[in-house]
């Protein structure tokens, strides 16, 4: 199993980029995204954050509890060109709603709570195929989502366009 | 046989190439190669790790409706580890150099916790972890619901021997090479670079007028130079 560190050779930063984006989305656009195949999920930060140290010998800095996106410090942060590194998201797909820790240079998910068991699910069985269900959609929205924002960081204008609107968002 | 997890953390892994399909009853098989075999009478073994499905802790059966997780396959390893007290060996030590009236060498306190290991290690019982994981075929995707290193690698070493398929984990630039980019979008993934917001409490510039005025700079040093 081949596993990279963190680092760049696995495109650590592409995570944290993504986790920003998502942030960016949310408060520029209210956090909607149109998925293929016409999914329509919600996305939002919830309450906790954690800053990309721009530099080794540079502080993380981690922010719990309430809001911390609407915290001077927050703030503070983007406007010195910090990326997200770890943040607590809330993803909504019609009555579904998952709420998790996402490390975004691993892509790995921690702290994940699944939706409510389905109303229909009567015994063991059918709990476990309607979580199943729900680990894998989480998944896939993730993916969905990340392709998306490639598609976008990805173009050869990205820097004049994109980049410019978001880097404007992370100045105020 | 209880429902499946609905909290916790969870690491996406792939594989390429051909594994037996869930259904058929080479899968099972291919688990059975590898199933857990219990230490808890073993003299010299300290770790045991392999298959067992969520319906068997013991690992002596493997039913394909066990394995049968709805969407996709509910696969189990169970890690069964015997670890000797550390303070019943410290005793132990303490009692030796007692009765010696000196301090043992590193070599014979070795030789003390090899001895103290093979007379106690069959008394001592395992620490037990299960680890599961969905497994969704036609994706070519595991969900392992562990993220600690030692689960990763024990998972897929288990799996590499059981199907001869090697997990690759996800990760920002394997996720974006499976997320179904035109040829070019992918030469571009794999050959960008971070973007360097700029610090806009030291008073930079946006993205692309810092870009710009990199490129001014390089002109003017051209111009320098040339003069």
């Amino acid at each position: 199993m081949t596993q990279g560190p963190d680092g760049a050779d696995t495109h650590g930063f592409l995570g944290e980029e993504f986790l920003t984006w998502l942030w960016f989305r949310w408060e520029a656009d209210g956090g909607e995204f149109t998925l293929p195949g016409g999914r329509v999920v919600g996305i939002a930060l919830d309450d906790f954050l954690s800053f990309a140290a721009p530099s080794d010998d540079e502080t993380e800095q981690t922010l719990r509890r309430g809001l911390p996106t609407r915290t001077a410090e927050a703030r503070t942060a983007l406007r010195q060109g910090r990326r997200l590194r770890k943040a607590r998201m809330l993803i909504a797909e019609g009555s579904r709603q998952w709420s998790a820790v996402l490390d975004a240079p691993t892509l790995t998910l921690n702290s994940v709570k699944l939706p409510e068991d389905s109303e229909e699910c009567e015994s063991d069985v059918d709990r476990t195929a309607d979580r199943s269900a729900n680990w894998f959609a989480l998944h896939e929205i993730l993916q969905a989502l990340y392709g998306q924002f490639l598609r976008e960081r990805l173009k050869p204008d990205y820097k004049k366009t994109a980049a410019e609107e978001q880097a404007r968002w992370m100045a105020t | 046989m209880a429902s499946f997890r609905k909290s916790g953390g969870v690491v996406a892994f792939h594989w390429d190439g051909k594994i037996a399909h869930p259904a058929d009853a080479a899968f099972a098989e291919a688990l059975a190669t590898r199933r857990f075999r219990s230490i808890e009478n073993a003299a010299s073994e300290e770790v045991s790790i392999g298959w067992i499905t969520p319906a068997d802790p013991t690992g002596e059966t493997f039913a394909l409706e066990d394995l049968d997780g709805g969407a996709g396959t509910w696969l189990r390893i169970r890690m069964d580890k015997k670890t000797m007290p550390k303070k019943w060996l410290q005793i132990h030590r303490d009692a030796a150099e007692k009765a010696r009236g000196k301090k043992l060498s590193a070599r014979e306190r070795r030789e003390l916790k090899d001895d103290l290991t093979e007379k106690m290690l069959p008394r001592v019982l395992p620490a037990i972890t299960l680890v599961d994981a969905l497994l969704f075929f036609d994706k070519q995707t595991v969900l392992l619901f562990a993220t600690s290193k030692a689960a990763r690698e024990a998972f897929g070493k288990l799996f590499f021997e059981s199907f001869g398929a090697a997990l690759e984990r996800s990760n920002p630039l394997q996720a974006g090479l499976r997320a179904g980019l035109d040829d070019e979008t992918r030469y571009q993934l794999e050959r960008c670079e971070p973007v360097r917001w700029p610090n806009t409490q030291k008073g930079e510039a946006g993205v692309e007028s810092r870009r710009r005025q990199h490129i001014d700079a390089d002109d003017e040093a051209t111009v320098e130079n040339n003069a």
